[in-house]
């Protein structure tokens, strides 16, 4: 009787792993960004992640939301997506077993800097998301249009305006 | 004899320091303007193109208040200091008195524009549409001017006082400006539809839009902006006309 206690606790535990080890290991759902690689730019850019979500268990998936998450690394701080992209969360309602989908944000570079992105996914009744690897990226700074020539004319016409002022009032004055 | 008084009054009005003093404000505000469109690390990240139509915006909105504050007072000061009475005892007609008035406040908004010339290509600068960007805002810029000119000459022989001309001239400017510069999605219903189709200041600031932004850049792809521009110009003057008239009949000393 006592041997056969053990073997039923030892089956159970030995099942109970195997079931969590099997989660762990192959997601229900596979996320990925492919556009990883041509995502660097300028400020100022338009560029367009572009992404797959794999339903890769054997049953269909309801009620999936996906999302970008952007960090900024220097500032170890998260990015908020407001300026950067119009589109925040696509929802893709149900994936197939085995169905494979595009995934696609258009986004507006804002700030010189390093940053890390990931796709994020939610499945309905799931406690935990989905997540892709973490993809990173640099966006170079662009200071501004044309800082060389603005400047000269900016300062420049007023102090000419104001010396040709000048010039008229004397020569009104020398006239009178 | 309209020579007479355009010279005069750009004598009296460009060549005093007051007057350059407007100049030296307006490009004050072109300065800052394009500086801080051409530098401003978020406001740069606009468009080029967009950042032009703002400029461009500017200084149409510009110059349309200077010279509106400037017509107001051209005419209705000859009759606050009395020297209406002399200026027609000379041979002068009131349609040269009115043209030479109207050609110099024309030329301070050619002033303005001039003024205006060094940021616009500045601004423009690599886009490929200096020409079209000169262009443009000195075409919409003298049609629309020279519109609301007839119509403050107009409103100062009926009024023949300076405050209020002023008053009705600033009054008339906000209403039409300030729906033109409301964005596209204020103006989805039939009214202001309507109104933005008739608002000289919109159709000025919209065949901007179109040559800056969609390079809509031909005289017949702007041509529903300018037309009503033509229009209005038209009814000004016919109301300059009629103001003219009704001056006349009352005569210098009005009887009333």
């Amino acid at each position: 009787m006592k041997k056969i206690t053990i073997f039923l606790l030892s089956t159970a535990i030995f099942l109970l792993a195997v079931n969590v080890f099997a989660k762990s290991v192959s997601p229900a759902l596979v996320l990925d960004i492919s556009s990883s690689k041509t995502l660097s730019g300028t400020a100022g850019d338009f560029v367009t992640v572009e992404g797959t979500i794999t339903n890769s268990s054997s049953q269909p998936l309801n009620n999936i939301t996906t999302y970008l998450s952007l960090a900024d690394n220097d500032s170890k701080l998260p990015v908020d997506l407001e300026d950067w992209s119009a589109e925040k969360g696509l929802y893709i309602g149900t994936i197939d077993a085995g169905q494979k989908l595009p995934l696609n944000w258009k986004i507006h570079f804002v700030k010189a800097g390093t940053y890390s992105l990931i796709i994020v996914a939610e499945v309905a009744g799931n406690e935990l998301p989905q997540v892709s690897s973490i993809t990173q990226f640099q966006v170079s700074l662009k200071r501004n249009l044309n800082p060389g020539q603005v400047l000269p004319v900016a300062l420049g016409m007023p102090i000419v305006l104001t010396f040709i002022l000048f010039i008229l009032s004397y020569k009104r004055r020398v006239d009178e | 004899m309209f020579k007479y008084i355009w010279k005069k009054e750009i004598q009296g009005e460009l060549y005093t320091w007051k007057s350059m003093l407007w100049l030296i404000i307006a490009s004050l505000l072109f300065s800052f303007t394009s500086y801080l469109l051409l530098t401003n690390k978020e406001l740069s990240l606009l468009d080029q193109t967009e950042l032009m139509l703002l400029l461009g915006q500017i200084i149409i909105g510009v110059a349309l208040l200077i010279v509106a504050i400037d017509a107001s007072s051209i005419i209705t000061t000859e009759f606050e200091k009395e020297t209406a009475e002399s200026l027609f005892l000379a041979p002068l007609s009131i349609k040269d008195f009115l043209l030479g008035k109207f050609l110099a406040s024309l030329t301070l908004w050619a002033s303005i524009f001039i003024v205006s010339l060094p940021y616009i290509i500045v601004a423009s600068l690599g886009s490929g549409l200096t020409l079209p960007f000169i262009g443009y805002v000195a075409f919409l810029g003298t049609l629309g001017i020279a519109g609301f000119i007839s119509f403050i000459f107009g409103v100062s022989l009926f009024y023949r006082s300076t405050k209020n001309t002023i008053t009705t001239s600033l009054i008339v400017l906000l209403i039409l400006a300030t729906p033109a510069l409301f964005s596209s999605t204020l103006k989805n219903n039939a009214p202001s539809q309507f109104f933005s189709k008739i608002n000289p200041v919109d159709n000025m600031f919209s065949s901007l839009d179109n040559v800056l932004v969609d390079y809509k850049t031909a005289i017949l792809e702007n041509w529903q902006f300018i037309l009503p521009l033509i229009v209005f110009c038209l009814l000004m003057a016919g109301f300059l006309v009629f103001a003219t008239k009704r001056f006349k009949n009352q005569g210098i000393i009005k009887n009333d």
